[in-house]
């Protein structure tokens, strides 16, 4: 697994590092000591893990997921940040206390190995699986298998997701290109849902299409986009 | 709310046993008559009682000693308890006329100019306002005996909170004191430098040591010399250099008759503190921290300067840290003695401190 610490002290990674060859399979390719370097290594890196600290100069570990297009599995290190971890409210994420504790970084490291939730598609470098989003003071990671509907508002967008409607700051354009074509549709202007949300499709009266989504709203697919989808599902 | 619900269930009890008695002593009327006098009456005395409420708030009623409450109570009550008697008579008279008999009617109409006199028979009125005044008395005392119960528990409740609060505001000086992300931090560099620096590690942690040490024996009132104060600043610096390598650039300059003056315990230690937290360890590239002191004009003057990211527009307030050693530094030297920082260029804080010395 190709990992990559992201520190500003230079000692703290080196103990990471120490840390980290008790487990051969976890291959360090890059450092960073802060956002700016952090976010040019993940982007020719690509790294599928990262090691994050929460308070550095220049920005915080949120201000460089942020900046990324695509978000690896991350387990932050903070020394003293109880209430930047306490940001993030619904999903389980990993974060090691400085020093850290070599028990805890094999628990966490094995989470971070077990298999990613099942994959209908081969994955693909374009594609994104998963968001980093970041609404006021509050922040999740989003596996987007999970959204069900993805609604334009202006220049941002606003994810159907569980229980809750993070607000995304990009426009729904940019998003849409990196969005696995096999489980997201394209409805109307507006909106994107997630084919396998679909609990019932009705004909409307001028060719376009009510659908029913799992646990949301209904959506309209416009004329346009009802042949496309019919041609789609081939049903 | 349970105000409301007292007076309503208060004087409906009232009205329920008055027209109970009444009704069962054989009056010369019909219940339902009993009943819709005494009901009304109960009601007026509600409003009366509501008004004479907002009055005594008004007038600091509560606040008054027993001697002086008393007689406003019984002249509140007669206000009440002698205008209701009237009422109550004419009352009974009206029931008489509207309810009576054409022979009870034409009676009443002969008595004509006795009524005023009949009005004021002595007894029934006496009885009447004795028996209203009395219900009023005894409804302040309810009043003032559930008020003052519940403004106990208040100040009880207060109390307790204030106390709280203090804890609160205690607890966040000694975690600032204490600079938890500092010591952790701390703690991982020796991690680290265990392996690789035995020697390094062995003197962070000899550092380390005395600088909690002096941290956590400091008195509040303490003052110690300069030379002292700057001995635990460098074991700090060389913590602080540990974790931000490169980073931090020192440059002391310390006038050689400075070196004995006196300054609070902490004090120069919490500001250069700042300065790293707030400055150095903010900038990716870091920056040179400049320590100056001198003696001027039989004051000792210290000046912290440090890079910091540019804030544009409102500069921060200064932490809890700073604002208590501000304090500290005009109780145990007075007006004269000054600590400000200077914010006024966008990527510099200059901390300047000035203490007079005495002889």
């Amino acid at each position: 697994m190709k990992a990559m610490i992201v520190d500003d002290e230079p000692l703290a990674r080196r103990e990471l590092r120490r840390l980290l060859a008790e487990f051969p399979w976890v291959e360090i390719i890059a450092e960073a000591g802060n956002v700016a370097e952090a976010a040019t290594a993940v982007e020719a890196h690509a790294p599928e893990l990262l090691f994050l600290d929460i308070k550095m100069p220049g920005g915080t570990g949120f201000d460089l997921l942020a900046r990324l297009e695509h978000v690896p599995r991350v387990i932050f290190t903070t020394a003293y940040d109880d209430h930047a971890v306490r940001a993030f409210e619904v999903n389980a994420l990993d974060y090691l206390l400085k020093p850290v504790e070599p028990e805890r970084l094999a628990a966490a490291l094995a989470r971070a190995r077990s298999p990613a939730p099942a994959q209908s598609t081969p994955r693909q470098p374009q594609i994104v699986e998963r968001l980093f989003i970041r609404d006021g003071a509050r922040c999740w990671f989003v596996p987007l298998h999970e959204v069900s509907l993805i609604v334009a508002e202006g220049n941002y967008v606003r994810l159907h997701w569980r229980e809750v409607r993070p607000l995304l700051g990009r426009p729904l354009s940019s998003l849409e290109e990196r969005l696995d074509p096999q489980r997201f549709f394209r409805a109307n202007r507006r909106q994107i849902i997630n084919v396998e949300f679909i609990e019932a499709v009705e004909p409307g009266t001028s060719g376009q299409l009510h659908v029913q989504l799992r646990g949301g709203p209904e959506v309209e697919i416009s004329r346009r986009q009802a042949r496309v989808f019919k041609t789609l599902m081939s049903v | 709310m349970a105000y409301w619900l007292c007076q309503l269930l208060g004087w409906g009890f009232n009205a329920f046993s008055q027209s109970y008695s009444g009704i069962g002593n054989g009056l010369p009327a019909t219940p339902l008559k009993i009943a819709l006098e005494v009901a009304s009456l109960n009601a007026l005395a509600l409003l009366y009682t509501n008004f004479l409420r907002g009055y005594m708030k008004r007038h600091g009623w509560h606040t008054l000693g027993i001697a002086r409450l008393l007689p406003r109570v019984l002249a509140a009550a007669l206000l009440f308890g002698l205008p209701t008697a009237l009422i109550m008579r004419s009352m009974s008279i009206a029931w008489l006329w509207i309810g009576g008999k054409p022979e009870v009617q034409h009676a009443v109409a002969e008595l004509g100019g006795d009524v005023a006199e009949w009005l004021v028979t002595a007894d029934p009125m006496v009885l009447g306002t004795m028996n209203w005044t009395a219900v009023i008395v005894l409804w302040t005392i309810l009043y003032f005996s559930i008020t003052s119960l519940r403004d106990r528990r208040l100040g009880e409740l207060r109390q307790s909170q204030l106390a709280r609060a203090l804890k609160v505001a205690e607890l966040r000086l000694l975690k600032s004191q204490l600079n938890p992300h500092f010591l952790f931090n701390c703690l991982n560099s020796v991690r680290a430098l265990i392996a690789d620096d035995p020697a390094g590690a062995q003197r962070a942690v000899t550092q380390l040591a005395r600088t909690l040490r002096y941290t956590l024996t400091a008195g509040q009132d303490e003052v110690v010399s300069l030379d002292r104060e700057l001995e635990i600043v460098a074991d700090y610096l060389e913590l602080e250099s540990l974790r931000l390598g490169e980073r931090l650039k020192i440059e002391r300059t310390i006038a050689s008759e400075a070196h004995s003056a006196h300054i609070p315990v902490m004090l120069l230690q919490t500001v250069v503190e700042n300065a790293i937290k707030h400055g150095i360890a903010e900038l990716p590239q870091g920056g040179v921290l400049r320590i100056s002191a001198d003696m001027r004009e039989q004051a000792l003057t210290i000046e912290v300067e440090n890079p910091r990211p540019a804030a544009p527009g409102t500069s921060p307030s200064p932490g809890v840290g700073l604002r208590n050693a501000v304090e500290r530094l005009r109780l145990l030297f007075g007006a004269a003695a000054a600590l400000d920082l200077d914010l006024s260029r966008p990527d510099f804080a200059l901390a300047r401190i000035r203490i007079p010395q005495a002889g």
